[in-house]
């Protein structure tokens, strides 16, 4: 691809309102048709449906990631209840009272109270 | 004239073919997506958004260790092993683990279950819990599912079941605490509305996904000492054994608050196996729902207003002669011996029923009239709540019966028979409550089971007691009534009382209305009373009664309460006066 220079006449007051614009453009040697713009602009579009259905794909497995998290704090949380539920049938009065100390005590003959 | 053709060409053909085609596509979309647009969209949503519903967890329910909350009711996470017969494999080694795993939790039949392959669902095993689901779990059989269920665990056993309820497969309370308070336990299901993938798991895509959080049941303190709660039910029990009744009940007040510490029924039920117990009346809490009459234990609120008004003291003196004529009826002691001039210390000491009618009578200066009538029924009724529902927070209340002054059957007999226990119908409860109040000073505290809350953060909230009536009595009277219940169970079981404490109580033994009227062989036992130092640091009132039995109120009920009173005291680590 190569490009060639032209010489464009430009008058002296377009030359002060543009002051800093190059005075000089570049014309492509490419010619595309309407058929080529339709496939580019097609394509382009195609390009950004990709770009979204990558980006829904992430959020996705982020889901599926929350999911798993969820799933183990609820494991976690059912684990933690049957403990909960252990720890107090142990510490219920029939067991203590069942419980090899409880069974080894014996019972006060007089109690006396320090005034 | 030559005929001039158009032709057209096959490319041309072709064009036109598609063109239309793409016309068609065109109309089609239009009316599909455009016109149609809501009906696909809503069979859409409903392929592909799942409601899910986020249970709320029921609230749990904690009684007191002393000063500290442990935990009465739990929530349990419980499983059902089911079978998809048509595609199992290995049966044989399925059978093999559910028996070995799964053990009683197994179906009887279920292994024949598992074969019927024209089934699409067959349940094996109920409520085993989640080590043996994950033990089977592991074994990775084809065709086999676990549905996790929530169930209410009991790990006191059946300690309190008629005051707890239960909650039944609906997830709904039922009686006691579960039933009063299932709003407040049940708490609100939650929402998840989103779109889902094949294996329901929620994706954020969409724009109508919604999430309501789920809202859990408030855990609830009752007022209720587990310790204090075990030796009444253990006692009650052993007073069973004793006098043979078939049914006896207890209750234990603190008189300061008005909350209750203990509140026993023997029979009783287990809680975890409602669904074993074939008499429904098992369900009921008989202090708070049996109306029965009270009897003579009455005569200490008959008394206490006497003496509140300024209208007898203990050393008061009335003509005792074993019986009394009030209208057309005679009126008899059921203790006799007692004649003569004799002081109403006396005749409460030993129950005479002739110094109750007498202390009517003077309230009404010198006859049974409207104003003694109203004197008692404005204390019973207005002041102590007799004849109404106390509103403690348990299921299934009844609110006894008061007849009052001013209709029919409000005669001088009728009140004659009320000043001493008959003629109206009470609860334990209210009795308990009412108690509380003349001996606490004369404040009647509302009766509740409750003492707080326990918040998210697991702090312990607690719930101030409601003074409903101030000054029912006065102090003085109080006083007055509590040294003569002292003075009254000298009498009948001051040895078995520990010396320096205050302890008072008043027996009662009543007659059951069998056919209208009162029956010569079934009694009603009871005693009511309360223990201390300087002020009362609990009251506690046992009944107890039984179909075709007869029970005294100071043979059979009162062991009950001096078991409990002696235990109590060093559980409460009350110091002796002085």
């Amino acid at each position: 691809m190569s490009y060639q220079t032209t010489a464009q006449y430009m008058s002296r007051r377009n030359q002060n309102w543009s002051r800093n614009q190059n005075t000089t453009r570049f014309k492509s040697s490419v010619k595309l048709g309407p058929v080529s713009h339709t496939v580019l602009v097609a394509l382009m579009i195609a390009v950004l449906g990709l770009i979204y259905l990558t980006q829904a794909t992430r959020a996705t497995s982020y889901d599926y990631e929350s999911q798993k998290i969820d799933s183990q704090i609820a494991d976690l949380s059912t684990k933690k209840s049957d403990l909960e539920i252990e720890n107090a049938r142990l510490s219920a009065l029939e067991s203590i009272k069942n419980s090899t100390v409880a069974k080894e005590m014996t019972t006060p003959v007089s109690v006396n109270y320090v005034p | 004239m030559k005929l001039n053709l158009h032709t057209i060409s096959r490319s041309n053909y072709l064009g036109l073919s598609i063109t239309f085609l793409f016309f068609v596509f065109v109309i089609r979309l239009f009316y599909i997506q455009i016109i149609q647009h809501d009906y696909y969209q809503d069979q859409a949503n409903a392929e592909q958004i799942k409601r899910l519903v986020l249970p709320a967890d029921r609230g749990l329910i904690y009684a007191l260790d002393g000063d500290k909350p442990v935990k009465l009711v739990m929530n349990e996470t419980v499983y059902t092993v089911f079978a998809d017969p048509k595609i199992v494999e290995d049966t044989d080694k399925i059978i093999e683990t559910i028996k070995t795993v799964a053990g009683d939790k197994a179906r009887e039949n279920f292994s024949d279950l598992l074969k019927l392959t024209d089934t699409r669902y067959q349940v094996l095993a109920k409520k085993i819990s989640r080590s043996q689901a994950d033990e089977i779990k592991s074994k990775n059989y084809r065709g086999i599912g676990f549905q996790a269920n929530t169930q209410r665990v009991y790990p006191e056993g059946s300690m309190a079941a008629q005051l707890l309820g239960f909650v039944d497969y609906q997830g709904d309370g039922k009686y006691g605490i579960e039933g009063s308070l299932n709003d407040r336990l049940k708490g609100t299901d939650g929402l998840l509305q989103s779109v889902t993938d094949v294996r329901d798991v929620p994706l954020t895509v969409g724009n109508q996904n919604i999430k309501i959080p789920k809202k859990n049941g408030y855990n609830v303190v009752l007022s209720i000492d587990r310790n204090i709660q075990a030796k009444v039910e253990n006692a009650i029990l052993e007073g069973s054994k004793r006098s043979g009744a078939k049914n006896v009940s207890a209750v234990v007040m603190d008189p300061n608050t008005g909350q209750v510490k203990a509140m026993a029924n023997y029979p009783s039920y287990n809680p975890t196996e409602f669904f074993k117990v074939t008499d429904a009346s098992l369900f009921n809490n008989p202090v708070i729902s049996k109306q029965y009459e009270p009897g003579s234990v009455m005569k200490s609120f008959t008394l206490v207003k006497a003496i509140d008004k300024g209208t007898v003291t203990p050393a008061t003196t009335y003509l005792n002669t074993d019986s009394v004529t009030i209208d057309d009826r005679v009126i008899s002691n059921a203790s006799k011996g007692k004649t003569g001039i004799i002081t109403m210390q006396t005749a409460y000491d030993w129950s005479l029923n002739t110094g109750m009618v007498e202390v009517m009578k003077l309230m009404g200066g010198g006859s049974i009239n409207l104003q003694s009538r109203q004197i008692l029924y404005d204390f019973l009724h207005d002041n102590l709540g007799f004849g109404d529902y106390t509103g403690i927070e348990i299921d299934g209340e009844n609110p006894g019966i008061v007849v009052g002054p001013n209709t029919g059957q409000a005669d001088a007999v009728r009140y004659s028979n009320m000043s001493f226990g008959q003629g109206l119908d009470v609860t334990m409860l209210q009795t308990a409550a009412a108690y509380s109040a003349i001996v606490n000073g004369g404040n009647y505290y509302q009766p509740t089971i409750l003492s707080g809350l326990i918040n998210d953060n697991s702090d312990f909230l607690t719930s101030k007691p409601i003074l409903k009536k101030k000054g029912v009595v006065s102090s003085q009277a109080s006083r007055t009534i509590r040294d003569m219940a002292i003075e009254g169970r000298k009498r009948l079981a001051s040895k078995y009382d520990p010396v320096g404490y205050e302890i008072g109580g008043k027996t009662g033994t009543s007659q059951v209305i069998k056919n209208g009227v009162y029956d010569n062989v079934e009694t009603v036992g009871s005693y009511i009373g309360f223990g201390g130092n300087e002020t009362a640091k609990y009251v506690i009132m046992v009944i107890e009664y039984g179909e075709g039995q007869g029970f005294g109120g100071s043979k059979d009920a009162m062991p009950v309460f001096t078991d409990i009173s002696n235990w109590l005291i060093n559980y409460l680590n009350i110091k002796p006066k002085g």
